[in-house]
């Protein structure tokens, strides 16, 4: 039968086109997609990389709520240029306790992989609340709500770290009980703040590029 | 389909050197009456090389003059950032390669739209694509009068609602100037605007890599 | 309606568009809201909501699930009758999943405003939609599949290919990307960490953009433009090669996404080498299409719907093969993050996905009211205002892009970076003020459209011809 013929069969056979397109499609995942699912280096976190605190997962829970992922990558690509602006560029070891991944498509604002340590929480406070009160040109959003809600206020803490343990996450029992005590009298503002300061610690500044 | 333009009746490109009833004048009275102007080249039968030699090149060198003036006078501004001063030596290299574009676009438009004529049913000879692609793309010349200030946004600013009055003037054009239907050259236009974005994205392309290579201004990659 | 006789059922088609324009004009002016926001960000007023991140989340939303998806419902349900040759199958469950998709769209984009995100790109609703999503995506599956199925022509058509392609595909992108563990009924957590999760993320969203903004809309080209024309396909065969070309080939381009990042290196060079070979597929379906209209001397008449199909084929040129050239790592490595990504995403979807769509919806909507176009003036006026909009728009974005990409990267002679973020973010102002009048312009052409088909359907109560019956049916190509 020559691929006229063949192709006579699929175009005259419903079930046989169904299953012709899904097999067709499937192999580009198949081979490209799977593997990097059972690639270890994806999936080992680095020497420092840690999972993320209550109030730090809050507030990265928050990040993406208000979308900051939108106009802010996650992401230092590993050329020089970006190196200078923003630290050392981003390793795959550092990210494998982020669900979802926050790398972005688009950068509206500058990189925020290494923000952590940068400016103070005082900064961040006053640059989230009102941005151009500290960067005149900028055109962030204000987010003046931040500072009125209560950082525990969903309840939902201990249900989000044992998922996350679920899930490999080495969240201890104590963590886990821990957790509603640590969100105690904290706002929005001050998990979102945690969140910023931590991230892209994982990896040293004074640590070459 | 034959890459090297030649005439219905066999002649060369450059065979055919005869007078042509298209004149400067006829550019300056487009901005005016577009209308008349389409309808009068129409009857014309204007040869490649006049309109080449003593229309578009002389058009095509007006940008690059501008943009040299302008640059060497104020310097490139891309914004809110301080203005960017070449040498003389790179800016008379970048008015050429602009110029070369420019000469490139002209004559690869018209070829292709002589290409696409017989699809489209329209006149064959290259002689009036090169005179339509002429008077399309004169609006543009006018326009780039706005190099001389080579800020880079006000320059989109004035050559965008440029280039629209352009490509409004090559759907009306078309079809009248190369005897075609309305339908057909609206057709046709579409495919010829086509042609002219994919070639002007890959030149946006082809910068990019060029700057990654080293050459022009220097990137950190 | 008598019982007895046969006929395409029409009522659910036009209930999609409906949707559809509706969901346009929303889309789109959420789309120019945040634009606007971008130039002056005080017009959130401080109302989270009003908020650039969950009001840019609704407008891709809106544009590609609610504008999108509802057109080509309608889109595949109208010519899947009529190529099939029968009326279409369970036509209750049709209706179903017209208001379930309605539904799923409108508390989803609701749930959006309120900051119930997954924050996945193209795939940001919440796990509660996402399972409503993928039991109206089995009924839309059920009703097209069933109608071929049932059909009374031995051949199936090769716009049901594509549209096939589309629910297949698609079905398959949205269950693996959304593989999560609920924690409440607002939140949930990826089932892939980190680097996975992004190769997973940009596998589904590029091949969310490949078979249904690209495929689907090409299964409506390929009903519609020989329809339109009243020609055959010009090649039949290039249609068959290229679509198996396409599927196969597609959906290995997503790492192209993710250059120089942190994902394995050969995962980034395959994906780049798969979408230059992609460029083939594409451009074959467009030199397909254009020789179909081409072809076509006398019958052609000066219908605004033709112009609108015909120009988005010259932006589906322009986007297919802009998109590669991105792909590529040295063009990318500039491009990357900048506005030119905006740029071209709006080539495809005003100058492609969108003209393809209103020109379908100009030819479709008189069928479907059984009248002539309430104005071809206006459809011509919103042609113009399109087009230059698109332009504009484009424009703006590859000379901000392109700005951006350069400042960005800058060094001086010492090798230092020559401009600070802020500095670069400020001169992109002005391009962000030309975006928003081009996108304005675009929208002002939408809501003519709306206007005008609106009054084209106003009409049908007193010109109402019945539905064309099966027997009367057209041929399929």
């Amino acid at each position: 039968m020559n691929g006229v013929g063949l192709h006579k069969k699929l175009e005259e056979n419903t079930g046989l086109l169904i299953f012709g397109i899904l097999l067709v499609s499937a192999i580009g995942g198949l081979v490209q997609i799977l593997p990097s699912l059972f690639q270890d280096s994806l999936m080992t976190p680095g020497e420092n990389t840690r999972v993320y605190a209550p109030l730090e997962l809050v507030g990265r829970d928050l990040y993406i709520r208000e979308a900051c992922s939108t106009c802010h990558s996650q992401q230092i690509r590993s050329i020089l240029a970006e190196v200078e602006r923003y630290g050392p560029y981003s390793r795959s070891s550092e990210f494998v306790y982020d669900r979802p991944f926050l790398w972005g498509s688009k950068r509206t604002g500058p990189d925020l992989h290494r923000i952590g340590g940068k400016y103070t929480d005082v900064w961040h406070e006053i640059h989230l609340t009102d941005p151009r009160a500290v960067v005149p040109d900028s055109i962030m959003p204000a987010y003046p709500w931040l500072a009125e809600r209560e950082a525990g206020a969903d309840g939902d803490i201990v249900a989000k770290l044992t998922a996350l343990r679920t899930l490999g996450h080495p969240y201890t029992d104590e963590d886990i009980a821990g957790a509603d005590a640590a969100l105690e009298g904290m706002t929005e503002l001050d998990a979102i703040i945690a969140y910023l300061q931590m991230l892209g610690t994982a990896f040293g500044r004074e640590e070459a590029p | 389909m034959e890459l090297w333009p030649r005439f219905a009746d066999g002649q060369h490109l450059f065979a055919r050197m005869k007078s042509t009833e298209l004149s400067p004048a006829l550019i300056i009275r487009l901005l005016f009456q577009p209308r008349a102007v389409f309808d009068e080249l129409s009857t014309t039968r204007p040869s490649a090389y006049s309109v080449f030699f003593r229309l578009a090149l002389w058009i095509g060198v007006v940008p690059p003059i501008f943009a040299f003036v302008g640059a060497s006078l104020f310097g490139w501004r891309l914004g809110a950032v301080e203005p960017i001063f070449f040498p003389t030596g790179v800016l008379v290299a970048i008015s050429v390669a602009y110029f070369l574009t420019l000469l490139f676009g002209f004559v690869s438009s018209a070829i292709v739209s002589q290409w696409m004529a017989s699809t489209y049913g329209a006149r064959h000879s290259l002689g009036i694509h090169f005179a339509m692609v002429t008077v399309v793309g004169a609006p543009l010349a006018v326009g780039s009068i706005i190099h001389l200030f080579p800020h880079v946004f006000i320059n989109i600013l004035v050559l965008v609602p440029t280039l629209i009055w352009s490509m409004y003037l090559l759907y009306r054009g078309l079809p009248v100037v190369l005897q075609t239907t309305p339908e057909r050259g609206m057709l046709m236009a579409s495919s010829l605007i086509g042609y002219l974005l994919v070639a002007a994205v890959s030149l946006l392309g082809i910068t990019v890599v060029l700057w990654g290579q080293g050459i022009g201004p220097r990137v950190g990659i | 309606m008598s019982e007895t006789a046969e006929y395409y059922r029409d009522r659910v088609v036009t209930a999609l568009v409906m949707f559809s324009i509706i969901w346009a004009v929303l889309g789109m002016l959420a789309g120019v809201y945040v634009a606007a926001e971008l130039v002056w960000p005080q017009l959130d007023f401080g109302q989270p909501w009003l908020s650039y991140g969950r009001l840019r989340t609704l407008h891709t939303n809106g544009i590609v699930f609610g504008f999108g998806v509802s057109a080509l419902m309608a889109t595949a349900f109208y010519s899947v009758q009529r190529t099939s040759h029968v009326p279409l199958f369970a036509p209750r469950l049709a209706w179903v999943v017209c208001y379930a998709w309605q539904l799923v769209v409108l508390v989803g984009g609701i749930s959006l405003l309120m900051g119930v995100n997954a924050s996945k790109e193209y795939a940001e609703l919440e796990w509660p939609f996402d399972i409503a999503i993928t039991l109206a995506w089995v009924g839309f599956a059920v009703v097209f599949f069933g109608t071929i199925a049932t059909r009374r022509i031995k051949p199936i058509y090769v716009s049901n290919w594509f549209y096939g392609g589309l629910i297949i595909v698609i079905a398959m992108l949205h269950i693996v990307n959304s593989l999560a563990i609920p924690v409440t009924l607002t939140k949930s957590y990826s089932l892939f960490p980190g680097a996975q999760d992004a190769i997973v993320q940009w596998w589904y969203g590029h091949n969310a953009v490949g078979f249904l903004l690209t495929g689907g809309f090409l299964g409506m080209m390929y009903y519609f433009l020989p329809k339109q024309a009243e020609r055959p396909i010009w090649s039949y065969r290039l249609s068959i090669v290229a679509f198996w070309a396409f599927t196969y080939s597609y959906i290995w381009a997503g790492p192209h996404h993710l250059h120089y990042n942190a994902i394995p290196e050969w995962v980034q060079s395959l994906g780049m080498v798969m979408s230059l070979i992609l460029l083939a597929p594409s451009w074959a379906t467009m030199i397909n299409g254009i020789m179909t209209v081409s072809t076509a001397s006398e019958k052609l008449k000066t219908d605004p719907a033709l112009k609108f199909i015909v120009l988005a084929l010259a932006f589906y040129g322009l986007a297919t093969f802009e998109g590669p050239m991105m792909a590529i790592r040295s063009v990318n490595v500039i491009s990357h993050f900048t506005e030119w990504t905006i740029g071209h995403v709006h080539s495809g979807a005003l100058g492609w996905n969108a003209l393809i769509t209103f020109g379908t919806f100009y030819f479709m909507v008189p069928r479907l009211a059984g009248r002539p176009l309430h104005s071809v003036k206006l459809a011509n006026i919103h042609f113009w205002l399109a087009l230059a909009g698109v332009m504009l728009y484009i424009l703006a974005m590859w000379g901000a892009g392109v700005s951006q990409g350069l400042l960005w990267l800058s060094l001086d002679e010492l090798g230092e970076l020559r401009f600070s973020f802020t500095d670069i973010m400020a001169s992109t102002a002005p391009y962000y003020l030309l975006r928003l009048v081009g996108g304005t312009i675009f929208l002002a052409g939408a809501v003519l459209m709306a206007f005008n088909l609106y009054m084209t359907m106003a009409g049908q109560a007193t010109v109402r011809v019945s539905p064309p019956s099966v027997a009367a049916g057209e041929a399929a190509a």
